[in-house]
């Protein structure tokens, strides 16, 4: 009888998980595969709440790390939130789905700086999800001098106490705007001459992180560091000693969007989710959570004067700012060199 | 250590019928699934090349293997090589001088004269080649980070077995309702995430963390210490996360160490140093060999607790073969990465087995 029992109970267990699996395919489901700390959970809540569709939020901590996963498993993705260079990548590479902008009313929200980019110029594989700079974040409490640059970041008397984005492509491209490089400009010659400044600066950097790096300022582990704008917005709103500053040899704005890949097998989800998150109302809470610049116009004027003048998702004056292109090839050239100096002593 | 099977008839003919396979099944089926298919993938895939986007493409290529083998490295081996037969042919000639230094060593260090020989000229081929790997410019990086990570790891399985064993000893030698309790300790940490775990040092090691403010309002230091993130907070995770996979093993061995044989070498006269030496650690060897290597293997491809402790900074062999599957769209070249490091595992573990086999 005991082996009846186990049997059945086997049967049971298998049966549901089949059935599980059969659930799982039904249309109800996106799959989001978007940058960590990016995507409020209040909004996937709200999504779900409204529509019914379950939403499976995968992340990731670089474009590069997102292309490789997107490329081992076409098919599987409905929304991916690549950066203005990669979205080029994929459209050189036709692996973008184009958008049906009759399910996209909400588009009208965007402002229109946001509606005609180098990367899509006619807006027609991306949505602007949200923008960006990268930037240097200052403890004021502990560093009293003024910093206004990268070269005022990586000195030595910083040594240890600097945390930097865990990301070959940025690291290059500040060595590269301290020394009047394009940063688009990726070649053996320019690499070459980037390299013993970067190793310099290299051997000051206590930390590198691309996903959470005011978490080391939180802890006290560093006082200076150059990371992403949002971050620096959220140090700042917990603390005004955190300032931002925007280096002045130059730096890059990024400008992140949604976008369908090929083969996305929940197409018209995916389609609302992007019409979902360009309303207003919606826009603001991405706002409040992730203090990017926000593309929605509309979405802005929802926002508190506070959240507004917080100067590192709004900043002003005019800075020396480059915007990213595929590099293609030349981006393992990158890694390795990266590679190469970490494992030096 | 298999028994001769010949020996015994009624064993002899006792092959697994049908349903012998049958209940084996399972077994070959995940052994194939997740050993065998992914193994020959991993090798197809380290013979193609990658595309700008990062698509393997199709076509036969070693180039990803002549990443690896950069020229430079036959010099430095033909150069440690050298060294390592230097001394050995050095030693060699002292012995050979002077017939009563091997039995003073002997004394000293209980190891015979080839042991001896081979442990020095070993050394001094590994410090030359160390040296060498250390100070090459560029395109290196794999023999250097390799070379990290084997000491990382043998480090930590030092620490492992140093601490481990004693942890192993008591446990193995207490009475045997108490001995149940304390495994449960041993294992406790096993139902939390590993990774969770490795998370829960970064509040313990961080300047503004447990153990800082502990030590700060108790007056021990002064500054607090500065250790998350380093590599010494790699060095703590790694000890404290491999350390059940030393005392387990070793537990085993000594919970079937006979008692008798230990009062006999007091009997005859040993110490307690002496007996523990030429009888407990050899009874106890099988315990010690499987640990270190449930311990070694596992540390060099480590690469998460590198990267949660180490602040990314200096990376590991797991560190570069994860960073070409995702930033650097790489593939082809972390397959590659992968078969060599499954064959430097196959060829040490076979030299061990060897080894152990022939004790």
């Amino acid at each position: 009888m005991k082996f009846r029992h186990a049997f059945a109970f086997a049967i049971a267990v298998v049966a549901s998980l089949v059935l599980a699996s059969l659930a799982r395919a039904d249309d109800k489901e996106l799959n989001l595969f978007a940058w960590s700390e990016y995507v409020p959970q209040s909004v996937i809540d709200g999504f779900t709440k409204e529509t019914g569709i379950k939403v499976n939020y995968e992340k990731y901590a670089s474009n590069e790390e997102m292309l490789s996963k997107l490329l081992a498993q076409p098919g599987q993705y409905d929304l991916v939130q690549p950066s203005e260079y990669t979205i080029e990548a994929l459209v050189k590479k036709d692996l973008l789905a184009p958008l049906d902008k009759s399910k996209l009313s909400n588009l009208k929200n965007l402002a229109p700086e946001f509606t005609k980019l180098g990367h899509d110029p006619e807006g027609k594989y991306s949505v602007p999800w949200m923008s960006g700079t990268v930037g240097i974040v200052v403890n004021t409490e502990k560093v009293k001098d003024e910093i206004t640059g990268y070269k005022d970041v990586f000195q030595p008397k910083f040594a240890n106490n600097i945390v930097a984005l865990d990301d070959a492509r940025e690291l290059v491209s500040w060595v590269m705007d301290v020394k009047g490089i394009p940063v688009n400009e990726v070649n053996e010659k320019n690499l070459a001459a980037v390299k013993p400044m970067l190793g310099q600066w290299m051997k000051l950097i206590k930390v590198y992180d691309s996903d959470s790096p005011k978490t080391h300022f939180l802890n006290g582990d560093v006082v200076i560091g150059v990371v992403w704008s949002g971050e620096a917005a959220l140090l700042y709103k917990q603390d005004k000693k955190f300032k931002y500053v925007l280096p002045a040899e130059g730096t890059h704005q990024f400008i992140d969007s949604l976008a369908i890949p090929k083969g996305a097998p929940h197409l018209d989800n995916a389609h609302q989710f992007i019409n979902y998150i360009l309303r207003p109302e919606v826009s603001k809470l991405v706002s409040e959570e992730f203090p990017y610049t926000n593309p929605n116009a509309e979405a802005r004027k929802l926002l508190t004067p506070e959240q507004l003048g917080n100067p590192a998702s709004f900043p002003t004056g005019s800075p020396k700012m480059e915007i990213f292109h595929d590099i293609g090839k030349s981006a393992s050239a990158i890694d390795e060199l990266v590679t190469d100096l970490k494992s030096q002593k | 250590m298999t028994p001769d099977i010949n020996s015994n008839p009624a064993t002899a003919t006792r092959r697994p019928g049908v349903r012998g396979w049958l209940l084996m099944t399972p077994l070959l089926a995940w052994l194939f699934a997740f050993v065998v298919a992914p193994t020959l993938i991993m090798l197809v895939y380290s013979f193609c090349e990658r595309d700008d986007i990062g698509q393997v493409v199709f076509t036969f290529s070693l180039d990803n293997y002549r990443k690896i083998f950069v020229p430079q490295y036959y010099g430095i081996l033909a150069w440690s090589l050298g060294a390592a037969a230097a001394v050995a042919g050095f030693l060699a000639f002292g012995f050979y001088a002077d017939e009563s230094l091997s039995y003073k060593l002997f004394d000293l260090t209980g190891m015979t004269r080839r042991q001896l020989i081979a442990l020095v000229a070993g050394a001094a081929g590994y410090c030359a080649m160390r040296e060498q790997v250390y100070a090459m410019e560029s395109g290196g990086n794999f023999l250097r980070i390799l070379f990290i990570s084997v000491e990382l790891a043998a480090i930590c399985t030092v620490i492992c077995a140093l601490v481990g064993y004693p942890v192993a000893y008591f446990l193995g030698r207490a009475s045997e309702s108490n001995r149940n309790k304390l495994m449960m300790l041993v294992m406790i940490p096993f139902w939390t995430n590993f990774l969770i775990r490795t998370y829960a040092w970064i509040t313990i090691l961080s300047k503004e963390g447990l153990l800082n403010t502990f030590l700060l309002s108790a007056h021990i230091i002064k500054e607090p210490f500065d250790i998350m993130p380093s590599t010494l907070a790699v060095y703590i995770g790694t000890v404290y996360t491999f350390l059940p996979f030393m005392i387990l093993p070793i537990y085993g061995s000594v919970e079937k160490l006979d008692n008798s044989l230990i009062e006999a070498a007091f009997d005859l006269g040993a110490g307690p140093v002496r007996a523990f030496s030429n009888i407990i650690v050899p009874l106890t060897r099988p315990g010690i060999v499987a640990g270190i290597l449930l311990v070694f293997i596992p540390a060099v491809g480590m690469f998460a607790i590198n990267d949660v402790l180490g602040g990314r900074k200096v990376p590991l062999i797991g560190n570069k073969i994860d960073t070409q599957f995702k930033s650097a769209r790489d593939m082809p070249f972390g397959a590659a990465l992968g078969i060599i490091l499954l064959l430097l595992f196959a060829v040490a573990f076979f030299l061990t087995l060897r080894k152990e086999e022939k004790n």
